[in-house]
C-alpha cells in the first residue's frame, strides 16, 4: 500500500501548466511573424541596396540618423534627471507631473503634431521668435527633433524612473556617509544600479524616435526622415517601393538596441 | 564627547518617533541603543547620520553642532541591517570608495583598503564581487567600508539582526573585536538584549521614542530602575505585591511576606506594588525541606526543556504563575514544591506604571 501511487496515476494524466497560455501567446507570435516574414520575402539584397542608394533615400536615412540620437541625447540628459526626481522626492502635485509625462503617450501623435504646431508654429510668439535669430522650429531638422521628443521622451522617463524606484534608497544614504555628495551618488550609484532600466528606457525612445511618422509630418513634413520618406514612396509607388527604407530603418533600430543591450549589462567601472 | 544628542525630537507627521532624547558617547565607548522595535532607534541613527533632519532639537559631534550638516560632511560610519554593499563594485572598490571622496593619495588609499580587509580577515577578497561573500562575509565587508575612512562615529543599526544565532554570536565577537582595536566611538542600535548586554560598555533603553534607561548593562540588569526594563532586559517574573509595613519596606507576595531593606519605592500600608524577580534567581525545593527565608508553595503545571536549562512553571496557591530556571532536571509536572524568593533579587516598582 504504497502513498505514493496515487500521485504518480494524477501526474501522468495532467496537462502541462503553461499549456493553455503558451497555445493563446502562440496565436499572437504568430501574428507577428507572419508580416515580417512575407513583407521580407518581396526583397532581396540587390533591390534594397538600389533602392536605399537613391537620392531621396540617402537624404532621408541621413537626417533620420541625424535627429533620432540627438531626440534620444536630449531625452536622457533632461529625462533622467526628472525620473530621478520622480523615483525619489513626494511633492505637492507630484501626481499631476507625472500625469504630464504619461500625457503624450496618450494624445495620437498626429494630435500630438498639431499641437506642437499650436505651441512652436510659425506664427507663435516663440516660433516667430526663433525665426527671427534664424532658427525654424517647423519643416527643419529643429522642427523633426521637437516632434520626435515630444512623443519619444516619455519612454526613457517611465523606464528609468521605474529603476531608480527599484534601487534601495539606503545605499544612496551610505554612499552620502561616505563622504560623496548627492551628485557623486547619482553618478556613482543610483546610475550604475538603475543602468539596466536606464538602457531599456534609451532603446525605447531611440526607435520610438527613428519611426516617429505622425508627429513628425504634421510639424516637418520636410526635410523627409525615413518615415515620411517611406509614406511618400508608398504613395507614389506601392509597397515594393518602400521595402528597401523599410529594411534600413528595421536594421538601424536593431543595430541600437543590440550595442545599448550590450552597454547596459556591462558593469559600469568607477573612476579613482 | 564625540557625539552629543541634545532634546533630539522627530516626529513624522502626527506620530513622534523620537521624544526629546539626550545622550553622549565618550571618545573609544560603545554605546548600546536597545528597544523593541518601532522605538525611534532607527530615526534617532538617521538624524546623527544626517539623512533625517530631526524636528527639534541639535546632533553635535565633536562639540560642532552638526544638525544641519549634510551627511557627505559629517564623519559618521554607517552600517544598515540589511548589506548595502555596491554590487557594481569589487569589495576592494566598496572599501575605498569612502577614501575617494576624501583627499588621499591614490597609494595611501591602497594601502587603507588593504589594511582594513585585513582587519576583517578578507585581506584575500579583495577583487571579489560581493555577490559572492557569505551573508557574514558581506558584514565584515560593510564594516571595513564604513571604518576605512576613519569616521568619528561607527553607527550599526541592527547588523546582526539578518543572520542566524550562530553566526550572530561569532559576529558580534568580531565586531567587539574591531572596536576594541580601532577604538572607534561606537553606537550600536539593537532590540536584542543579549547582543546589547554582551557588547555595551553602556546600555541605554528606549521605549516609545524616549530614553527609558542608561547605565552599566549588568547594573540595569541586576536592578533595574523602571518595571519596562526589568521586563525588557531578560526574563522576568512581575508578580503583584501589597505593602504590608515601612521602614523598611514589608510587602506580601505570592502569600509569602518578605523584607525589601534596598528597595526604592516607599509606600503605605496597604498599597498595591509589582515585585519583579528573574527566573533563574529563584530556586525550587522539596514542600518538606528546611527553609530559611521566604518562600512560596505551588504546584508545577509545565516544565521545558531548553538545553542547557529548563524552564519550569510554577502555579502559587494564589494563582499567580512564576518562570523558575534551573540547570538540574526538576520534579515532574503536577508535584507540588516550595519556591525560594531571595530578597535581594525582588525589586518592587509602583503599580502605577513605573
Amino acid at each position: 500500500m504504497s502513498l505514493s501511487k496515487p500521485t504518480g496515476a494524477r501526474r501522468l494524466g495532467r496537462t502541462p501548466e503553461l499549456l493553455v497560455p503558451a497555445v493563446l501567446g502562440a496565436f499572437v507570435l504568430l501574428y507577428f511573424a507572419l508580416p515580417f516574414a512575407s513583407f521580407l520575402s518581396r526583397t532581396g539584397v540587390e533591390h534594397v541596396a538600389a533602392g536605399v542608394s537613391t537620392p531621396g533615400a540617402r537624404v532621408a536615412i541621413r537626417n533620420s540618423l541625424l535627429t533620432a540620437p540627438v531626440t534620444t541625447a536630449i531625452a536622457t540628459g533632461f529625462g533622467v534627471p526628472l525620473a530621478y526626481v520622480l523615483a525619489r522626492a513626494s511633492f505637492p502635485g507630484k501626481r499631476l507631473v507625472e500625469a504630464l509625462v504619461l500625457l503624450p503617450l496618450i494624445v495620437p501623435p498626429v494630435v500630438g503634431g498639431a499641437m506642437i504646431l499650436t505651441a512652436f508654429g510659425r506664427f507663435t510668439p516663440i516660433g516667430s521668435a526663433a525665426a527671427a535669430v534664424g532658427v525654424s522650429l517647423t519643416d527643419s531638422l529643429v522642427g523633426v527633433v521637437l516632434a520626435q521628443l515630444f512623443v519619444a521622451a516619455p519612454f526613457v522617463i517611465i523606464t528609468a524612473r521605474a529603476g531608480f524606484g527599484a534601487v534601495d534608497e539606503r545605499l544612496e544614504q551610505a554612499s552620502r556617509s561616505l563622504g560623496h555628495g548627492p551628485i557623486g551618488t547619482f553618478w556613482n550609484v543610483s546610475v550604475p544600479m538603475a543602468r539596466s532600466a536606464i538602457a531599456a528606457g534609451i532603446v525605447l525612445t531611440f526607435v520610438r524616435a527613428i519611426g516617429e511618422f505622425g508627429a513628425t509630418m504634421m510639424v516637418a513634413y520636410n526635410p523627409r526622415t525615413m518615415p515620411t520618406e517611406i509614406w511618400v514612396e508608398f504613395v507614389g509607388g506601392g509597397i515594393d517601393a518602400i521595402t528597401p527604407i523599410a529594411v534600413a530603418l528595421l536594421a538601424v533600430a536593431l543595430a541600437v538596441l543590440g550595442v545599448i543591450g550590450r552597454l547596459g549589462r556591462v558593469p559600469t567601472v568607477i573612476e579613482e | 564627547m564625540t557625539l552629543e544628542l541634545d532634546g533630539l525630537t522627530h516626529r513624522y507627521g502626527g506620530e513622534t518617533a523620537v521624544d526629546d532624547v539626550s545622550l553622549g558617547l565618550e571618545s573609544g565607548e560603545l554605546l548600546a541603543l536597545l528597544g523593541p522595535s518601532g522605538c525611534g532607534k532607527t530615526t534617532i541613527v538617521q538624524a546623527i547620520a544626517g539623512h533625517v533632519r530631526p524636528t527639534d532639537g541639535r546632533v553635535l559631534l565633536r562639540g560642532a553642532d552638526v544638525t544641519d550638516a549634510p551627511p557627505e560632511s559629517r564623519r559618521v560610519g554607517l552600517v544598515f541591517q540589511r548589506s548595502t554593499l555596491y554590487p557594481h563594485m569589487t569589495v576592494g572598490e566598496n572599501v575605498a570608495y569612502g577614501l575617494a571622496a576624501r583627499e588621499i593619495s591614490p597609494d595611501r588609499r591602497d594601502e587603507l583598503v588593504a589594511e582594513y580587509l585585513e582587519l576583517v580577515g578578507l585581506d584575500d577578497a579583495r577583487s571579489a564581487s560581493p555577490a559572492a561573500l557569505s551573508g557574514g562575509q558581506r558584514r565584515r565587508v560593510e564594516l571595513a567600508r564604513a571604518l576605512a575612512p576613519q569616521p568619528d562615529v561607527l553607527l550599526l543599526d541592527e547588523p546582526l539582526s539578518a543572520l542566524d544565532r550562530s553566526l550572530r554570536d561569532r559576529l558580534r565577537e568580531e565586531i567587539a573585536r574591531v572596536q576594541r582595536e580601532t577604538g572607534v566611538t561606537t553606537l550600536f542600535v539593537t532590540h536584542d538584549q543579549r547582543d546589547a548586554m554582551a557588547l555595551a560598555d553602556r546600555l541605554a533603553v528606549m521605549r516609545d521614542g524616549r530614553i527609558e534607561a542608561t547605565g552599566q548593562p549588568r547594573a540595569l540588569y541586576d536592578d533595574p530602575p523602571t518595571r519596562f526594563v526589568a521586563s525588557f532586559l531578560g526574563r522576568s517574573n512581575a508578580l503583584s505585591a501589597a505593602v504590608l509595613g515601612r521602614d523598611p519596606l514589608r510587602v506580601s507576595v505570592c502569600g509569602a511576606e518578605i523584607a525589601l531593606p534596598a528597595a526604592r519605592v516607599d509606600a503605605a500600608a496597604g498599597t498595591r506594588l509589582v515585585c519583579h524577580v528573574r527566573p533563574e534567581d529563584l530556586e525550587i525545593r522539596p514542600t518538606d525541606a528546611d527553609r530559611p527565608g521566604p518562600s512560596v508553595s505551588g504546584e508545577i503545571v509545565d516544565v521545558t526543556d531548553a538545553g542547557r536549562r529548563y524552564d519550569v512553571t510554577v502555579r502559587t496557591a494564589t494563582g499567580e504563575e512564576l518562570s523558575v530556571e534551573r540547570p538540574e532536571p526538576p520534579p515532574a509536572a503536577g508535584r507540588t514544591v516550595s519556591v525560594r524568593l531571595p530578597p535581594e533579587a525582588v525589586t518592587a516598582f509602583r503599580a502605577d506604571g513605573e
